[in-house]
C-alpha cells in the first residue's frame, strides 16, 4: 500500500479511503477525532456521551463513505454528520425516561445535579477541569455552552470546526446571512456574559494561567 | 465602500473570510469610521476571550485507536456479517434485456422502470429464516431464476449493464478480511485497465470460497438506474439527513464501485440481509439453485448482528439489544469471544439508550464476568452506563 503522506489533504485521504486504503482512514481519524470530540462535547454538554457520539460520527463515515462525492469539503461533510448526531442525541436526551442530567439529585431541587456527578467522573468532563483548570476558562466555556442552541452551533462550527460561514450555512440549512446573524448574536451574548462575570481583556491579562492565550486570534 | 457594506463585512473580516481586495476596502473604510472601528475591536476582543474554546480538550487516551477498532468491527459486520443472507450476483453475462434483479428481503427493489412489453429476466431472491429457526435449524437458501426471453428486444439491451458473480464467502476474522482485501485490491489494481473508474472495483473484502454458503451478489455495472441499496430504507437516519443537508445530490449512490474494506460499499451491490425474524422465500439464480447451507453459529450471529444494527439505527433499541444478545450467544458458540463481548457491549448501549438501565447493568455485569479479558468492550459498556451509575468518589 502506498504510504499516506501526513500532509495529504482531507479530500485526497478520502479518495484513498474510498478505494480501500485503511491508512488514509486512520489518518482522517487521527486528524479529526479531537476537534470533532470537542465540537460534540460543547454541543451536547453531556460529557459521558461525547466519546460514543464522536465514535458514531466515524462509524457513519465508514457507512456512508461510498456516498461522499466530493461535492463538499470533507470537513464540512464530517461535521454535518456530527451535527446531525448531536441533534439526534439532544432530542433523545430530552425524551429519555431516566432523570435528566440537569435535574438536581436532592429532593429539594437544590444542589448537585446528575450531570455534575457524571462530569465529576469523567476525566475531561466539565469546564472546571478543562484546558488548564483555570476558573476563567471554565467561565468562558460555560458561557459558550449557555448560548442558545442555534447560536452555539454556529459558534462552534466556526470556532472549533473552523468552517467558513458558507459551509456552516450548507450544514445547517440556513442562509449565510442567517448564519452570520447568529454568529453576531453569539459573540454579543458571550461578550455580555463574560462582562457580567467580570471577565474582560484587562482581567484576562492578569490571569496567570498560560492556558488563556490572548492575542492568538 | 459604504458604512452599511462595511458593517456587513466586519464579521467576515474578523474571521479572515474576505479576499484581499474586499478586505482592503473594508480596512480602508475602518480608518475613517469610528463606529466600525469600535465594532471590529469588540469582535476581536470577544474572539480573543473565547480562545479557551479553541483550546481543544483531549479525549481519553487511545480514543483514536478505539475508533479504528470500532471501524474494523463495523467493516466486519458490513462485509461478512451477512453470510448466507447476502445476495450478491456477479460476473458477466448478456442480460437479454434483464430489467433488474428483484431481491425481496426488506422490500421491493427496482432497478429501473420496465417497459411494458419488454422481455426481461427476473431474478427473485429472498432469504428464508426466522429468529428461532436460525439458531437451531438450517438456513436454507433456495434459488430459482425465472427467465422470460425475447431475444429480439434483448439484443438492444446493454450487454454489460448487469453482471452476475458468484461471490465467495466471508472471512473468518476481520484480520483475514483485511489481508484478503489488501491482496485482492492490489491484484485488482495491477490488473485493472486504466480506463476503469478511478475507484476500481476490488473484490468484496475477505471473501473466500471454502467457507461460503450459497451467496449471490447482484452487481450493476452502470449506475443508470438507482438500486435501492441497503440502508436506504432507514429514512430518519442521520446520514440521510446529512445528505439532504449538505448536498441533495449526495443522496444518490456513487457510480464507482466500492469493493474495499472499510468504506461500506453500497453503490453497486445489493447487500440485503433479511431480519432473522422475517420469513421469506428465496429465489435466486440457477447457478445456486438447489444449493443449501446449514446455518452455522457464525451465520446466525451475522444475521442477528446485521438485524440488530438495523434496529439500532432505526431507534428500536430494545429489539436491537435482544438481537445483540442472541448474536453474542452465537459468537460465543463459535469461540469468537471478542465479537461476543462486543455484541454484549452493544446490547448494554442499546438498553441504556432505551432507558432500561437495570437490564443494561445486568448485561454489563454478565459481560464482565464472562469476558473479563475483553477490556475494550467492557469499557464501552461501562461508558454507556456512566451517566446513570451512582457517583463515584471524585478522583480529582
Amino acid at each position: 500500500m502506498a504510504a499516506v503522506r501526513g500532509d495529504a489533504s482531507d479530500e485526497v485521504l478520502m479518495v484513498r479511503y474510498q478505494r480501500g486504503d485503511r491508512e488514509a482512514f486512520a489518518m482522517l481519524v487521527k486528524r479529526y477525532n479531537k476537534p470533532v470530540y470537542n465540537f460534540v462535547l460543547r454541543q451536547l454538554k453531556a460529557p459521558a456521551l461525547c466519546e460514543d457520539v464522536t465514535q458514531d460520527v466515524f462509524m457513519r463515515l465508514v457507512q456512508n463513505a461510498a456516498e461522499f462525492k466530493h461535492e463538499a469539503r470533507f470537513s464540512t461533510w464530517l461535521y454535518a454528520i456530527a451535527r446531525n448526531l448531536c441533534i439526534d442525541q439532544l432530542r433523545r436526551l430530552q425524551h429519555r425516561r431516566h432523570p435528566s442530567l440537569d435535574q438536581p439529585l436532592a429532593a429539594d431541587g437544590e444542589g448537585r445535579t446528575l450531570g455534575d456527578s457524571v462530569a465529576a467522573q469523567h476525566p475531561s468532563a466539565n469546564a472546571e477541569r478543562s484546558a488548564g483548570s483555570s476558573e476563567m476558562q471554565a467561565t468562558i466555556i460555560r458561557a459558550v455552552e449557555a448560548l442558545p442552541d442555534d447560536q452555539r452551533e454556529v459558534f462552534l462550527l466556526r470556532e472549533v470546526a473552523d468552517l467558513p460561514f458558507r459551509d456552516i450555512a450548507e450544514i445547517t440549512g440556513a442562509s449565510e446571512n442567517t448564519v452570520k446573524s447568529r454568529m453576531r448574536y453569539a459573540l454579543e451574548g458571550l461578550r455580555k456574559a463574560l462582562a457580567a462575570a467580570g471577565i474582560s481583556e484587562e482581567t484576562a491579562a492578569e490571569e496567570p494561567d498560560p492556558g488563556v492565550r490572548l492575542g492568538r486570534a | 465602500m459604504t458604512h452599511a457594506e462595511s458593517q456587513e463585512l466586519l464579521l467576515d473580516l474578523a474571521y479572515g473570510e474576505l479576499d484581499a481586495e474586499r478586505a482592503a476596502l473594508v480596512k480602508s473604510h475602518l480608518q475613517g469610521c469610528a463606529e466600525c472601528q469600535q465594532e471590529k475591536a469588540a469582535l476581536d476582543e470577544v474572539r480573543r476571550l473565547a480562545a479557551p474554546v479553541r483550546e481543544l480538550e483531549e479525549p481519553s487516551p487511545g480514543f483514536d485507536d478505539r475508533i479504528l477498532q470500532a471501524a474494523r468491527a463495523q467493516a466486519k459486520l458490513e462485509h461478512d456479517g451477512n453470510v448466507g443472507q447476502v445476495i450478491d450476483v456477479a460476473g458477466s453475462f448478456r442480460p437479454l434485456g434483464v430489467e433488474a434483479a428483484r431481491i425481496d428481503a426488506h422490500g421491493p427493489v427496482k432497478a429501473r422502470p420496465a417497459e411494458r412489453r419488454r422481455p426481461r429476466w427476473v431474478v427473485r431472491a429472498a432469504v428464508g429464516g426466522s429468529v428461532a429457526a436460525a439458531a437451531a435449524l438450517a438456513m436454507v437458501v433456495g434459488n430459482t431464476l425465472e427467465v422470460r426471453r425475447n431475444a429480439e428486444k434483448a439484443a438492444a439491451a446493454p450487454s454489460e449493464e448487469y453482471a452476475i458473480r458468484v461471490g465467495p464467502s466471508a472471512p473468518a476474522s476481520v484480520d483475514a478480511a483485511l489481508r484478503d482485501a489488501e491482496a485482492k485490491r492490489a491484484e485488482a489494481q495491477a490488473q485493472a485497465p486504466k480506463a476503469e473508474a478511478p475507484a476500481a472495483p476490488s473484490p468484496p473484502p475477505g471473501l473466500r470460497e471454502k467457507e461460503m454458503p450459497a451467496q449471490l451478489r447482484v452487481a450493476k455495472r452502470k449506475a443508470a438506474a438507482p438500486l435501492a441499496g441497503r440502508g436506504e430504507g432507514s429514512g430518519g437516519d442521520a446520514p440521510a439527513k446529512l445528505s439532504k443537508d449538505v448536498a441533495p445530490s449526495q443522496s444518490a449512490r456513487m457510480d464507482d464501485p466500492q469493493g474495499n474494506l472499510e468504506p461500506v460499499p453500497t453503490s453497486e451491490r445489493h447487500r440485503i440481509a433479511s431480519s432473522p425474524g422475517a420469513a421469506a422465500a428465496v429465489e435466486s439464480a440457477p447457478a445456486a439453485a438447489g444449493r443449501s447451507a446449514v446455518a452455522s453459529p457464525a451465520v446466525a450471529a451475522s444475521g442477528y448482528e446485521s438485524s440488530a444494527q438495523q434496529a439500532r439505527h432505526a431507534g428500536n433499541y430494545l429489539l436491537a439489544a435482544d438481537l445483540y444478545r442472541r448474536a453474542a450467544d452465537a459468537r460465543r458458540q463459535e469461540k469468537d469471544l471478542g465479537s461476543a463481548a462486543w455484541n454484549l457491549a452493544h446490547a448494554v448501549e442499546c438498553l441504556s439508550a432505551a432507558g432500561r438501565f437495570d437490564d443494561a447493568r445486568q448485561v454489563r455485569d454478565e459481560l464482565g464476568r464472562t469476558y473479563p479479558a475483553e477490556a475494550t468492550a467492557l469499557s464501552a459498556a461501562r461508558r454507556a452506563l456512566r451517566e446513570v451509575e451512582p457517583a463515584q468518589p471524585a478522583a480529582r
